[in-house]
């Protein structure tokens, strides 16, 4: 499958999850209409999921390279965090944020289509290529997620309606995204050293890519500290800015002009 | 916020000291204003690290400074507040907010004389604000560590492997860039050179072995149709926003102009009598095309030149079907390495692959741009980094504390 078929693809996933997120409201009642939302929701997802691995097949490369591309992951994995945060914790409102930031992304990848190019420069063709760029993914993935229930939370606090059970789940996904950020950052620093000689050039990427890192084991610091969780859920969703301009915003930046990640997309 | 200090050392019985983020905070700030004091009087020159062995007899003294202090004045205030949270925060802060600017602002690209320059914000990683706050940065996690390495506890082990493995991989990789040699290798085909360049200076240096050239190759990607629109310079996108690589049978559509279809696909051919190419070796890629413009159909050559050979491009309306050439798929050097015994070795040099030798690392580094796949110049990096085992232990250390954290998180998620 090619670009050419995204748009019915990403309108179909959407499609689904917004049936899914409509069927919650009868599914309150009823065991069928609950059995089929998720029915649908999970759909939407695989869907991407198909999407994704035949588009991988078609390439004939990791589709992986472009920020388009790193986008349609992040649209096909953050909504599995908010399912699996409703199976493990039961809280159900986090997967509906998570879907409405799949589907930006998807919009994002609708209105700036990427071009289908199976060229991968050699410095890419790389054993660490695939295992850097998912752990970073996934760490973005769940840092996503920790800050939107961040945000959550702060409004929440506002309305007098403090929930500890949600602090302590975007606290855990803070956790977890600080954990494959930290293997992420290392990677891609052993990868470099194989690819371009060294493992630390201070590239604009490589000094984003190590604010962010900072700014999280600043967030860690606080807990230990024990600082008031309901200050933290302003951290962590303030946090998630500096992430985004890692992942693309550094491309923007007067710095950006030496750097060798300033891939296409 | 004047508060109570818990030290890091946590359970481990320390004096309390009365100190907190505000003193923290300011201690940074005074540490950045001394560095850019010091910046703006020498002129933004940076600091200059010791080399061998002075960076090691640093590396050790420093050490030993932190061991005794943290193990002598565990209980003094003033000690406990320096390894405490509050200034570790403070100069984590700190070194977001340094290398904020350095990731803002192009390092080495301003005038000498400019206020950026002269506080050496162009050269935020090589200054002395970046070193200072670094280095208590790295006291106070180095007092953190001993306090919970002294006495050893097995429960401790993730905070030791994570804290131990940053400060060696931190301390051991700057202190280690000045005994980093980078150095540029150019090597011609049939030829044998054991003499490397300083990119910076472009002082040359002899390798204690040399390097004979025995082959350059480059591999491409197939060469990519595209349709060019000479009134506003620019390449028209085809309706299945699909860039296609040439090849035999591919056709390729442009709505509302018309379309191309490829009869015949010669990788490497010359041009021969009539106007036909000639398949051979180091010819140039050649592609028979039939081009339907609504209804008037045409077959014609096209091919992407070379060096001594034009493209040859066909009009279709008032636009062009070039053939451009594809992008470098892998580019490699065969090389015979002789060291000083004149012991022999041959080797592939590859991106991504590098090759060992007494002590080097050599890459492939680049080629004759203009030349492309004809160029008979490799560019080879010489790569030394005698601290690069510390370092590795470093980044090995925090992927094992890494592990540990997780695995805990996983659990304490698990009784949350």
């Amino acid at each position: 499958m090619t670009l050419v078929e995204f748009p019915a693809m990403a309108l179909a996933a959407v499609v689904c999850w917004a049936a899914g997120s409509l069927l919650q409201i009868p599914a309150k009642n009823s065991r069928i209409f609950g059995s089929l939302s998720w029915l649908f929701m999970l759909g939407g997802t695989l869907v991407l999921a198909w999407f994704l691995a035949s588009y991988w097949i078609a390439l004939e490369r990791p589709p992986l390279r472009t920020l388009g591309e790193t986008r349609l992951w992040y649209a096909t994995l953050i909504p599995v965090v908010g399912f699996l945060v409703e199976y493990r914790y039961k809280i159900g409102w986090l997967k509906y944020y998570c879907m409405g930031l799949a589907t930006v992304f998807l919009g994002i990848n609708y209105l700036h289509p990427d071009v289908f190019e199976k060229a991968l420069m050699p410095a890419l063709q790389s054993p660490w290529f695939v295992p850097h760029v998912v752990v970073y993914l996934v760490g973005y993935v769940l840092l996503a997620a920790s800050a939107v229930s961040g945000w959550h939370n702060v409004i929440q606090n506002f309305r007098g309606k403090r929930s500890e059970k949600g602090e302590s789940m975007s606290h855990y996904l803070a956790l977890l995204g600080f954990v494959l950020l930290t293997f992420g950052l290392i990677f891609g620093a052993l990868w470099a050293k194989e690819a371009w000689g060294h493992y630390w050039t201070w590239d604009p990427k490589e000094t984003w890519a190590f604010i962010s890192w900072l700014a999280y084991l600043g967030y860690l610091h606080l807990v230990a500290r024990k600082t008031d969780p309901r200050k933290l859920q302003w951290y962590l969703g303030l946090s998630f800015f500096v992430l985004l301009v890692c992942w693309f915003g550094v491309n923007y930046l007067p710095s950006a002009q030496n750097s060798v990640h300033t891939y296409s997309g | 916020m004047e508060q109570q200090v818990e030290s890091m050392s946590g359970s481990n019985n320390t004096g309390a000291a009365t100190a907190g983020f505000k003193d923290a905070a300011l201690f940074t700030l005074v540490a950045i204003l001394a560095g850019l004091g010091i910046e703006i009087l020498t002129g933004g020159g940076g600091i200059d690290m010791p080399g061998w062995p002075f960076n090691l007899v640093f590396l050790v003294v420093f050490g030993s400074l932190i061991f005794a202090v943290g193990l002598l004045y565990r209980e003094h205030p003033l000690i406990s507040w320096l390894g405490g949270i509050p200034l570790g925060l403070s100069l984590i802060v700190g070194l977001a907010l340094l290398s904020l600017v350095g990731g803002v602002l192009p390092q080495d690209k301003f005038p000498p004389g400019s206020m950026v320059a002269m506080l050496r914000l162009n050269g935020m990683f090589s200054s002395w604000p970046f070193a200072l706050v670094t280095l208590l940065f790295l006291f106070n996690l180095g007092l953190a560590l001993v306090w919970k390495t002294i006495p050893f506890r097995a429960a401790n082990l993730q905070f030791m492997l994570f804290h131990g493995g940053f400060w060696i991989a931190l301390s051991c990789g700057l202190l280690g860039a000045t005994q980093l040699e980078r150095l540029v290798v150019p090597l011609y085909e049939g030829k044998a050179s054991d003499v490397a360049y300083n990119r910076q200076t472009e002082e040359a240096i002899h390798l204690p072995f040399s390097i004979y050239l025995k082959d350059f190759q480059i591999e491409q990607y197939a060469p990519k149709f595209a349709l060019y629109d000479p009134a506003n310079d620019r390449l028209v996108e085809p309706k299945s926003k699909l860039v296609p690589e040439i090849g035999k049978g591919v056709k390729v559509e442009w709505p509302g102009l018309g379309s191309v279809t490829v009869l015949d696909y010669l990788p490497s051919a010359l041009p021969g009598a009539h106007g036909t190419p000639v398949p051979g070796d180091n010819g140039v890629a050649f592609a028979r095309v039939r081009i339907d413009e609504n209804g008037k159909v045409s077959e014609r050559w096209i091919s992407s030149g070379g060096p001594r050979l034009k493209p040859l491009f066909v009009p279709m309306g008032s636009y062009f079907i070039v053939m451009a050439d594809g992008a470098p798929k892998a580019f490699r050097s065969e090389v015979m390495l002789t060291g000083a015994g004149g012991e022999k070795r041959m080797e592939t040099l590859e991106v991504n692959k590098p090759v060992d030798m007494q002590g080097w690392k050599l890459y492939q580094a680049g080629y004759d741009e203009s030349a492309g796949r004809w160029s008979t110049l490799s560019l080879v990096e010489a790569v030394r980094d005698p601290w690069l085992p510390a370092v590795y232990v470093g980044f090995f250390m925090i992927m094992a504390g890494n592990v540990l954290f997780f695995w805990k998180g996983v659990k304490k998620m698990e009784a949350a």
